[in-house]
């Protein structure tokens, strides 16, 4: 029999109603959305994390999930579908607050079709958040209707094969092709602390020595590719109004250089070995100037894992330290973090417009 | 909101905390005490957790103990690891590393000079501009005395960056009291460096009846007195006086909740739309509302206003002891624990809807809220089956469960024509993964950006005393109506609370 909208709105129907022996279980019980979350994985393997923060995610922001998944196996119907409730004590512990989670898993050949079945399923008048857990696919119909659709869509840079061309493209052809939809990288999201504590150091009276900004050194973990650190130097090009004037590069290099109002600034990217490479992809920054008095503007992970110092000095006397605590974010948090804010993210708008400036031109034959 | 230092330092752009206060030094009057140790400190935590605290910022302890630096941050420390148990010893050291101590009599002019000296050494070490905000966090008696000693040593001056300074409650006795204070505090600082906190108005939902009143369609059309019936605010304690006897017994539930609490959430209900989000248009509007309010005289402070206190009884099972055993209380004391008022505000959107205020001090539970009372629809068409309709019933819960609930009738399924009432909930801790931050967080965060939105101005301060000094006056001159102990602990106050409903179809709300 083929599944239908309706099918999966009875079983959450019946699911939602409880039986007496349900009732003396469950008292006072809440369904709440706030959100549609739709998520896309590429494999089983992938299928299965995005299952598990969908889950963590549920609690955080109740809403309509669906998951679409391929079948593990050839001889699997072409299309099935689970219906599952998720419930959980909400902060008055008064309550069970249940949202749901719809999985499709479908055969290659009618997965990527599934947009409009997935439409259907959507709980009007709530947000869209479509997630693409995996790497930036070329020419795929699901992805390309989802994005004509939602309010937004999350990828992660991260785990993009080739990073290089992947931001090229989307900072090529996103706005053009999909103006209405917001585009989010979980991978921007991760450098948004880092961000936090370099602007931190340049408040107030410090704020003057920005201008004077001459070299900005970033470490990173050895073995990976310095998409962050990457990123950090294009934010720093934006909000300081630096022009890349180098040649288009496609991969990244140790060294490049923008010109700012007052001149050269050098941005160099260093690996460096580290403890752990998951934790460690940025490692530390550090800001240097030239002006009357020099200055050193420096991020560094603490030797508790758990922190970093940001710490400046002026004249080589130490102007100001602090310490924050800084616990690696995994996807579910990160997602989170992106999914409380629904307005758009300027910044990283102009940010990856200057990375488009840096990176080699996409072939978008290939869009 | 953009600040200043958003403008100078474009890397604060877009980051989700843009709103970071410019550098400055906190000095806390009373900093050996509760507050700072149960509320101020972990609030400043909260903030710098957040990033909100700016990168150069100091904190100057003051009080009459005679403790070192080291022994002050110790005790902050210690107090602080119990909301923070996972504190690991570099976060606090570098949270720390710019707090000082100094130990002094709030009526020596020597300390004052010592510490316009110290501010001044910490501008200069650690980059804080000039910029000073005096929080008095001491007992009301010696709010002045340190008032006019900080404009005797030149430190309500405004030369190099700001000087705010932040007075806790209670502002005053009663109205000339506080007349009194308003005066001495204008005497050295203006009314913008002025700070009068309500923690109250900290508070996220009380914040949301400003979002929720202005920023939908639905509710401002009904929300006046052709569909209002009335209006309920309601802030119940379980707790009795504990170790406040001594306070309380001059005070009272009055002067304690409705002055300012009450007062001012009344205020933010019924007040008309403000010109603008902006500090002076909020309070001018919250000003008018409590100018409104019909003045009780000799006949309505009986009618209109009902008093009493708590005997013994029973709370969670376990006996409870009554007010006047309480230790520290006269055996024999008149203070109320417990008040309700009929409020009229004589606005042409109010006319004639009654605002019931009650508060009082063990009652079942703790609990604020603030129910509007729809009119009764007419039962025309269901009449055969249904007797009554219930009103259409708004509650917003402003502690615990910060949410807001519509109450509804709705047909009963099956073949004959029931009429059920059921509730459309909304709670911050199902829709928001967020929790709400603490009132003081909020507050310390806002003064620290110059923005007294959520702070009450003096001409405020002054219309709520004058509103209520006719009910203080006639309580603390006559004997209470019926003897106290009138209402056993655990019980939701005195049954004479009941008159002032008038009406048939209204009952205080059982919460």
């Amino acid at each position: 029999m083929a599944v239908s909208a309706q099918m999966i709105e009875k079983d959450l129907a019946e699911l939602w109603k409880s039986d007496p022996g349900e009732k003396t279980k469950i008292i006072g019980l809440q369904r709440v959305y706030t959100t549609n979350l739709v998520a896309y994985a590429s494999d089983h393997e992938e299928g299965y994390r995005a299952d598990l923060i969908m889950n963590d995610l549920a609690e955080k922001h109740p809403g309509r999930y669906i998951l679409i998944r391929p079948a593990a196996d050839k001889s699997e119907a072409p299309l099935r579908y689970y219906v599952l409730g998720h419930c959980f004590f909400g902060s008055g512990r008064e309550k069970k607050v249940c949202c749901d989670l719809i999985k499709l898993v479908a055969q290659n050949e009618v997965i990527e079709n599934l947009y409009g079945f997935t439409f259907s399923l959507l709980m009007p008048d709530l947000p869209v958040e479509f997630w693409w857990p995996g790497d930036l696919p070329y020419q795929n119909v699901y992805f390309d209707k989802m994005a004509e659709q939602s309010n937004r869509v999350w990828v992660d840079s991260s785990k993009f094969k080739d990073p290089i061309q992947s931001l090229s493209r989307l900072s090529a052809f996103w706005n053009s092709r999909y103006p209405h939809t917001l585009l989010g990288d979980l991978n921007w999201i991760r450098v948004q602390r880092w961000r936090a504590l370099i602007a931190e150091m340049f408040d107030g009276e410090w704020a003057k020595y920005l201008k004077d900004v001459k070299k900005v050194s970033i470490a990173y973990g050895k073995g990976t590719q310095p998409t962050r650190s990457f990123f950090l130097a294009c934010w720093l090009a934006a909000q300081m109004g630096w022009k890349y004037k180098g040649k288009r590069i496609s991969e990244f290099p140790e060294k490049f250089e923008f010109e700012g109002p007052q001149g050269e600034v050098e941005v160099v990217l260093t690996p460096v070995p580290v403890r752990d490479i998951k934790l460690d992809r940025i490692f530390a920054i550090g800001l240097t100037t030239d002006g009357n008095q020099p200055a050193l503007f420096t991020v560094i992970r603490d030797e508790d894992p758990h922190c970093v110092t940001a710490r400046s000095e002026i004249n080589q006397r130490v102007a100001f330290t602090r310490t924050v605590t800084f616990e690696h974010l995994q996807s579910n948090e990160l997602l989170n973090v992106g999914l409380k804010h629904m307005e758009p993210d300027f910044i990283w708008k102009q940010t990856l417009q200057v990375i488009g400036t840096v990176l080699e031109k996409p072939d978008l034959t290939l869009v | 909101m953009a600040t200043p230092i958003l403008m100078e330092n474009p890397l604060r752009q877009g980051l989700f905390a843009d709103r970071v206060p410019a550098p400055c030094s906190l000095v806390i009057y009373g900093a050996s005490g509760d507050l700072t140790h149960r509320k101020l400190v972990p609030a400043l935590f909260d903030l710098y957790e957040k990033h909100l605290l700016p990168a150069s910022f100091s904190l100057i302890g003051i009080s009459r103990s005679k403790i070192s630096d080291e022994e002050f941050k110790q005790g902050l420390k210690v107090a602080l690891k119990e909301s923070e148990p996972q504190l690991s010893d570099s976060l606090w050291n570098s949270f720390s590393q710019n707090f000082h101590y100094m130990a002094g009599g709030y009526d020596d002019f020597k300390t004052y000079q010592a510490l316009s000296q110290m501010l001044d050494q910490v501008d200069q070490e650690n980059g804080t501009s000039g910029n000073r905000i005096f929080y008095l966090s001491t007992p009301p008696n010696v709010f002045e005395n340190i008032i006019s000693n900080l404009g005797a040593a030149g430190l309500a001056k405004e030369e190099k960056g700001f000087a705010r300074i932040v007075i806790e409650k209670p502002f005053g006795h009663d109205l000339e009291s506080a007349q009194e204070l308003n005066q001495k505090v204008k005497e050295v600082f203006k009314e913008r460096q002025i700070y009068r906190i309500d923690h109250y108005l900290g508070k996220e939902t009380v914040q949301n009846l400003l979002v929720m009143r202005f920023a939908n369609s639905i509710f401002e059309p009904i929300w006046d007195r052709r569909y209002v019936d009335h209006i309920q605010i309601t802030a119940s304690e379980d707790m009795g006086v504990g170790s406040r006897a001594g306070y309380y017994e001059s005070s009272g539930i009055l002067r304690d909740m409705f002055q300012n609490h009450l007062f001012q959430v009344m205020s933010l209900v019924a007040m008309e739309p403000p010109v603008a989000f902006e500090a002076n248009a909020i309070r001018d509007e919250k000003l008018k509302i409590l100018k409104s309010i019909r003045p009780f005289n000799e006949n309505t402070v009986y009618q209109w206003a009902v008093r009493g206190q708590y005997g013994p009884g029973y709370l969670s099972g376990e006996k409870v002891p009554g007010y006047r055993e309480a230790e520290g209380v006269n055996p024999k004391s008149n203070t109320p624990t417990y008040a309700a008022l009929k409020i009229f505000l004589d606005t042409w959107r109010w006319h004639g809807v009654p605002f019931l205020l009650r508060s009082g001090k063990r009652l079942p539970k703790r609990t604020t809220e603030v129910a509007i009372q729809f009119k009764q629809p007419p039962n025309l068409l269901f009449k055969t089956n249904v007797s009554d309709l219930s009103p259409n019933v708004m509650v917003i819960r402003i502690q615990p469960d910060e949410g807001i609930t519509l109450k509804f009738e709705t047909k009963v399924p099956g073949m004959s024509m029931e009429v059920r009432t059921v509730n459309m909930d909304f709670r911050y801790g199902t829709s928001f993964a967020e929790g709400t931050s603490e009132a003081y967080e909020r507050l310390l965060l806002d003064c620290m950006l110059g923005d007294a939105t959520l702070f009450i101005r003096g001409d405020e301060v002054e219309a709520a005393w004058a509103a209520l000094m006719p009910v203080l006056n006639h309580w603390e001159t006559t004997e209470p109506e019926r003897h106290f102990p009138n209402y056993e602990a655990g019980t939701w106050g005195p049954a004479e609370a009941d008159n002032l409903l008038e009406k048939p179809w209204r009952k205080w709300r059982r919460l």
